[in-house]
């Protein structure tokens, strides 16, 4: 245990540090050497390397967090604020999941429970996260073993399937807590309900943390939540400029701070930094693109097997996806997370996510934002790993042209494992959508 | 047939009709507001109208079918429609109907809980029953009464009696699977009292001695679509001794306590009586120990899971289900439906091959 901790703690303040800023000198001198090439991109964002490291910390401490200090793993919508005082090391399977699938590795990760008999058919992300457990070797080199599993449904209830088969696994106290779906108007007691059910959480992390929760902590994680929520909500908002100072494909990867260390100082540090250099860069005219024609929403998580290259083929046409959806979920908490009232105001906040609300709602933020983000079209991803945000896309693209008369296109695919893609298919569909923009 | 149905109970009982959604709802509440509930599983099928197109093919069929059946005027004879929480797509497909669709009737729903008991959760389902019961005063224009809920659940705790014997004496009784399912099936859209009648007719044909003579298997899943599975079970030389499915067995309430005074304290023990389910549990080994127990005391020779496509939950349990019967030497058969009307030629030799192998191993009690 003692060792365990000396380990930890040395990875979290030394080896961490050490190894990003060696990272970081490598790749300057990596830079020099190399010519500059040609790209339709703007000059790369300064806070890439703050991200870097911070992430590159992060799983370094969760290799040696178990045994150290307890481990909960939590779903992305999960209010993991709540597990902070309790000293957990907090793991984002979904996060790990988006890392191997951006290296193109879920086929390989999840192979081991699709030989089990789990299908293909099921979420990627769950899958990966399951085939995981089964292999010792990942990207991120091993996630710690979880003490608790905490899930939440308010991005889905997937997870709900997915995190019961991990406690099998594991053989550990799983949390789940449960939020009513938002049909209209939300109602008394489903806040009601999603606070007792933090009450009884606290029973269950204290048992395994064998920490009392001291509320002072955790009113005051939960008001660096909110700063972090309203700092991630404003660098999104620069997208507004024109040209937007950034991509909705470099949201997707500045998005992980706020999923995995969201209410603490760090996190809030580093979208302060990331704000300020966003807003320079309006000052400056610098776009995240050379030449912004023509600005996209883009819906939905994004295919993390593929994102480089969708980016360079809609910036070689001067397209830029200048929102999105996905990124804007975790800003929507801003206004909602208070001190004055931790426990209601947490429910609520979780409960109101994009993901847990009608199709009127989904229709309507939308709406605002391509209008907000003055967009001229929009991208649908229909992703087979995540029914709750696809169904209803092909009413909502009939809605975006009636209404707003926008042009979109729903294109099928998955947010992780690249064999449910078709490729050449689906580089033929946008070459022609992004053609009939000039017609 | 339904439709001359639901045509009756409107005229002769002033009723009004709800299309259900899958799978777990409060049937009490309805009947004691006089509203008869017509449960939508697909229907399989072809979709019936074009509009299946605008929910993805990767979405289960229940729903897909469902979506094309509500805009196709498939049940433009109902007042309502009731969506339980039952799954993303169901959650997906009610809010369609309600924000999208050519729908003009009205729409409601049920957020059950997820998980087991607790605390939280029994205070929330009993709000969560009355929030319904207040809202269907849209629907009829008067409230629920305490009394008729009372009488409502006394009912059908009758009902679910007679469906336990009748499980229990499955071997007694000497109906074909396909003819004791067809009756049993008519729970989905009769009215309660007409329904506990076609239950009484079955009783009076258990005999004192077991007659089913096949090899006797259980069956786990959603519904049992295309339904001649059974005709093929019984041309195999088997026949379901126990249910697990969604549509049947897994929604029998083992809860014959006498009302409490707050009927809506009744209701929450009684909907924490039902069988573990993939769609609401949170605890695998519930499940799992549940079908081996089933398996066990009826002496069960092999399961089906006879799933239907794309359906997310029951896709995470059945591995680890299969798994653990498995190990429990309990052959086990995995299939799935897309609300075919009928078994493919591979499907049945698949069955064939499974009945011979249950034949050949030992019983599991």
């Amino acid at each position: 245990m003692i060792k365990r901790r000396v380990q930890y703690e040395l990875a979290k303040r030394v080896v961490g540090p050490f190894i990003t800023s060696l990272d970081q000198w490598k790749s300057k001198q990596r830079q020099k050497k190399r010519k500059p090439r040609a790209s339709e991109f703007g000059p790369p964002l300064q806070t890439i390397g703050k991200l870097k490291e911070i992430m590159t910390k992060h799983y370094l401490e969760g290799r040696y967090a178990d045994g150290a200090v307890p481990v909960a793993w939590v779903t992305s919508g999960f209010p993991s604020e709540i597990l902070r005082p309790f000293d957990f090391h907090v793991v984002y399977p979904e996060n790990h999941a988006a890392v191997c699938a951006a290296r193109k590795q879920v086929p390989q990760i999840s192979e081991p429970i699709e030989m089990q008999g789990f299908s293909r058919d099921l979420c990627s992300y769950a899958r990966t996260d399951m085939g995981n457990a089964l292999i010792t070797n990942t990207p991120v080199g091993r996630l710690p073993k979880p003490d608790l599993l905490c899930c939440c449904t308010n991005i889905c209830q997937t997870v709900m399937y997915w995190y019961r088969w991990l406690a099998d696994y594991y053989n550990v106290p799983l949390i789940l807590i449960d939020t009513p779906f938002i049909y209209g108007a939300m109602k008394d007691h489903h806040i009601e309900y999603i606070s007792d059910q933090l009450e009884e959480l606290m029973v269950i992390a204290e048992r395994v943390s064998k920490k009392h929760i001291d509320r002072e902590v955790y009113t005051n994680i939960l008001n660096l939540a909110g700063e972090g929520c309203q700092l991630w909500g404003e660098c999104l908002e620069t997208g507004q400029a024109k040209p937007s100072p950034w991509t909705g494909f470099d949201t997707f990867f500045h998005i992980a701070p706020i999923v995995a260390i969201r209410g603490t100082e760090e996190c809030n540090a580093y979208y302060r930094m990331l704000r300020d250099e966003l807003k320079d860069r309006i000052s400056k005219g610098i776009g995240g693109i050379k030449n912004e024609q023509y600005r996209l929403l883009w819906d939905n998580l994004p295919m993390w097997f593929n994102v480089a290259e969708f980016a360079t083929m809609f910036a070689e046409k001067g397209f830029n996806f200048v929102c999105a959806t996905y990124s804007n979920a975790w800003a929507e908490a801003k206004d909602l997370l208070t001190p004055e009232d931790p426990f209601g105001s947490c429910a609520e906040a979780y409960a109101r996510v994009y993901l847990n609300r009608d199709m009127k709602n989904r229709l309507e933020t939308m709406k605002e934002m391509a209008t907000a983000f003055d967009v001229d079209g929009a991208v649908l991803h229909s992703d087979r790993s995540c029914k709750p945000y696809s169904v209803g896309q092909i009413d909502v693209k009939r809605k975006f042209a009636e209404d707003l008369g926008i042009k979109s296109i729903v294109l099928e695919a998955d947010h992780g494992d690249q064999r449910l893609y078709s490729k050449e298919q689906g580089e033929t569909r946008l070459q022609a959508f992004m053609e009939s923009f000039s017609e | 047939m339904r439709n001359s149905y639901i045509e009756s109970q409107k005229a002769e009982h002033n009723r009004k009709v709800l299309a259900v959604l899958p799978i777990f709802y409060p049937k009490e509440i309805l009947t004691a507001m006089n509203i008869l509930a017509v449960e939508v599983w697909g229907p399989p099928g072809p979709p019936i109208s074009a509009d299946v197109g605008r929910i993805q093919t990767y979405v289960c069929p229940v729903v897909r079918n469902a979506f094309a059946f509500f805009e196709g005027g498939g049940a433009d004879k109902v007042d309502g429609i009731l969506f339980p929480h039952t799954c993303d797509s169901i959650q997906g497909l009610s809010g369609l109907v309600a924000d999208f669709s050519s729908w003009k009737k009205e729409v409601f729903n049920f957020v059950h809980p997820k998980g087991e008991y607790r605390a939280s959760t029994a205070k929330y389902l009993k709000k969560e029953f009355t929030d319904l019961a207040k809202n269907l005063e849209r629907l009829t224009g008067k409230p629920l009464e305490i009394e008729a809920l009372k009488d409502a659940i006394t009912l059908h705790q009758k009902i679910e009696a007679l469906q336990g014997k009748i499980a229990e004496n499955r071997p007694c009784i000497d109906m074909s699977d396909m003819e004791l399912y067809t009756v049993l099936r008519q729970g989905e859209y009769l009215w309660p009292e007409d329904y506990l009648a076609k239950l009484k007719e079955i009783e009076e044909k258990i005999e004192s001695a077991p007659v089913q003579k096949g090899i006797p298997i259980i069956v786990s899943g959603i519904v049992p679509e295309p339904m001649s599975i059974f005709e093929k079970l019984t041309e195999a030389g088997a026949y379901v001794i126990a249910d697990d499915y969604a549509a049947l067995g897994r929604r029998l309430i083992k809860h014959d306590e006498a009302v409490n005074s707050d009927p809506y304290e009744t209701m929450v023990k009684r909907y924490f009586s039902v069988a573990p389910c993939s769609t609401r549990s949170a605890n695998m080994d519930l499940r799992r120990d549940h079908l081996l127990a089933l398996a066990k005391k009826t002496g069960a020779r092999g399961l089906i899971i006879h799933n239907i496509k794309f359906c997310e939950p029951e896709m995470f349990d059945a591995p680890l289900i299969r798994k653990h019967f498995q190990d429990n030497d309990i052959s086990v058969l995995y299939m799935e439906s897309e609300l075919e009307t009928e078994l493919s030629g591979q499907t049945v030799t698949r069955l064939e091959a499974f009945v011979e192998m249950a034949s050949s191993s030992r019983s599991s009690k």
